[in-house]
């Protein structure tokens, strides 16, 4: 599956002047301006392929919101997507940014049916074909799912499924992956494998931009830390001198 | 009440006995039905989920539009549609009044709304992220939707089963539309009337007895299928 990868070039993808507010009363015909709520205003953001990205920032702040509109859910007030030389709207992308980028929600969401099933629809309905049996087998084993293979999806855990879904992108292999939340409410155990995983799609060569306010959790995986404050996002810290910065961010955290 | 007794009997060899007349009816009745829900499932499925997901202007009226057509009575349906189909109506020209297509239109306007209202619960029940994730996991949106469709399913065949029990048991629309005309627009629920009202029980006990056993049949059915979903869910 690596192998694949290779001939895939790195994507380097970039949302700017990301402008998003909702508004308070969705079925009103004349909404006041003052009564929208300024989730951003003018925000940029680029990503690369390997570089592991952390987004921080209070409850509320809007990384759920964000995720959505660079994963081409959630529509924004405006938004110019670059990526090699093109330079295109968010409503134009979409077709583009749909096939390239995957969203997984804090609570991925499980179909009913086995474990299998629910990897089979990664794979676009090539699912009968001896290839995607092996391919389905090895992604189990990838995601240590062996043992749920035949298990209802619904019955999991929460770990097993933040699995399942890590498996389902394994499968898609996206360019980009956005994760929200994702080792929120998780035991220890679980919380390493998926950080396990996520550092085999950074090998992949899969950009990742993870929402969370547990910064400590993603020491290994993360390049760079991102802040969302006052639909602002500021750089705050990297690699190197993330230790830092700690407190700066726990502090606007409190 | 002992010719009762007698009258079932009698209406119980009717049907063994594989009479021609009333197998025609009954022939007739489930042809017209099934073409009507086969036409009006497609359109009624797609409407409900477009209800369900998407997010337009007036999307809420759209749904109490619906909702409330459920409870507009059958002869109401049937005499709009006979208005429109007579001679000096607008679609006058095409001569459709008390033929099959004319039951089979009736049938469609009355199975529309409950398949819509229905389906629509259907696909709400399963949430919004279960359709985002269909989307992003699927290679278009046709194959989210069918991800989707598997979803719901129980829930899709009980809004077929609820509008094909409607639309095979009624009597006003079939009969204003159809005109109970032997061999050709006379089925279950307009034979057992006229049948009734010139006191021959034995035909209508079995063509009720027909209906009563399908209206059986299709709810075990859709039972039998939801318990075995559940099973699978332990
Ligand atoms: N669908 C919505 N309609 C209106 N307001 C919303 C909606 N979704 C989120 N919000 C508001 O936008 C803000 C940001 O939300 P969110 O992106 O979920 O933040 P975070 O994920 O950082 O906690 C919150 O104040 C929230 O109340
Ligand atoms: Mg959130």
């Amino acid at each position: 599956m690596t192998k694949m990868l290779t001939n895939k070039p790195f994507m380097h993808i970039q949302f700017s002047h990301i402008n998003k507010s909702y508004c308070k009363k969705r079925c009103g015909f004349f909404i006041k301006k003052s009564q929208a709520k300024v989730i951003f205003n003018d925000a940029n953001i680029v990503l690369k392929g390997g570089q592991c990205v952390l987004l921080t920032g209070s409850n509320g702040s809007g990384k759920s919101t964000l995720l959505r509109i660079i994963a081409g859910i959630l529509k924004p007030d405006c938004a110019t997507i670059t990526t090699g030389s093109k330079s295109l709207s968010w409503k134009k992308a979409n077709k583009l940014i749909r096939q390239q980028v995957m969203y997984l929600y804090q609570e991925p969401y499980m179909f009913d049916g086995s474990v299998t099933r629910n990897l089979e629809y990664a794979l676009n309905g090539k699912k009968f074909s001896s290839h995607s049996v092996n391919q389905i087998t090895r992604a189990l084993k990838w995601a240590n799912l062996e043992h749920r293979a035949d298990t209802s999806a619904k019955c999991l855990s929460g770990g097993e499924r933040q699995r399942v879904a890590l498996a389902q992108a394994w499968l898609k292999q996206p360019s980009v992956l956005l994760l929200d939340e994702p080792t929120a409410n998780m035991d220890k155990a679980s919380r390493q494998a998926t950080e396990a995983l996520l550092l085999k799609f950074k090998e992949r060569g899969t950009a990742l931009l993870i929402a969370s306010h547990d910064v400590k959790h993603f020491h290994q995986t993360m390049d760079k830390q991102l802040l969302l404050e006052n639909g602002h996002i500021f750089e705050i810290g990297d690699k190197t001198n993330n230790i830092s910065l700690f407190p700066h961010s726990s502090k606007r955290q409190a | 009440m002992g010719s009762l007794l007698t009258t079932t009997l009698e209406a119980i060899s009717l049907l063994f006995s594989g009479d021609a007349e009333l197998w025609s009816i009954i022939g007739i009745s489930f042809r017209i039905s099934t073409t009507a829900i086969l036409i009006a499932m497609i359109p009624a499925i797609l409407l409900g989920f477009t209800l369900a997901y998407a997010n337009f202007p007036g999307r809420r009226i759209f749904i109490s539009i619906f909702n409330s057509l459920l409870a507009v009575p059958a002869v109401v349906v049937g005499l709009t549609l006979y208005i429109v189909l007579s001679r000096q109506g607008p679609l006058g020209e095409w001569k459709l009044l008390f033929s099959q297509t004319a039951m089979v239109l009736g049938q469609i306007a009355l199975s529309f709304p409950i398949l819509v209202a229905m389906s629509h619960t259907a696909f709400q029940s399963a949430e919004i992220r279960a359709w985002d994730t269909a989307r992003t996991l699927a290679k278009n949106p046709l194959s989210a939707f069918f991800i989707i469709m598997r979803e719901v399913r129980f829930g899709l065949f009980g809004a077929l089963l609820a509008a094909y029990g409607r639309i095979i048991a009624e009597v006003g629309a079939s009969m204003m539309l159809g005109g109970n005309i032997l061999n050709s627009t006379r089925n279950i629920p307009t034979a057992i009337a006229m049948e009734t009202s010139k006191g021959e029980f034995a035909q209508g006990i079995a063509l009720g007895i027909i209906l009563v056993s399908m209206a059986f049949f299709l709810t075990m059915s859709l039972q039998y299928m939801q318990g075995r979903g559940k099973i699978s869910n332990d």
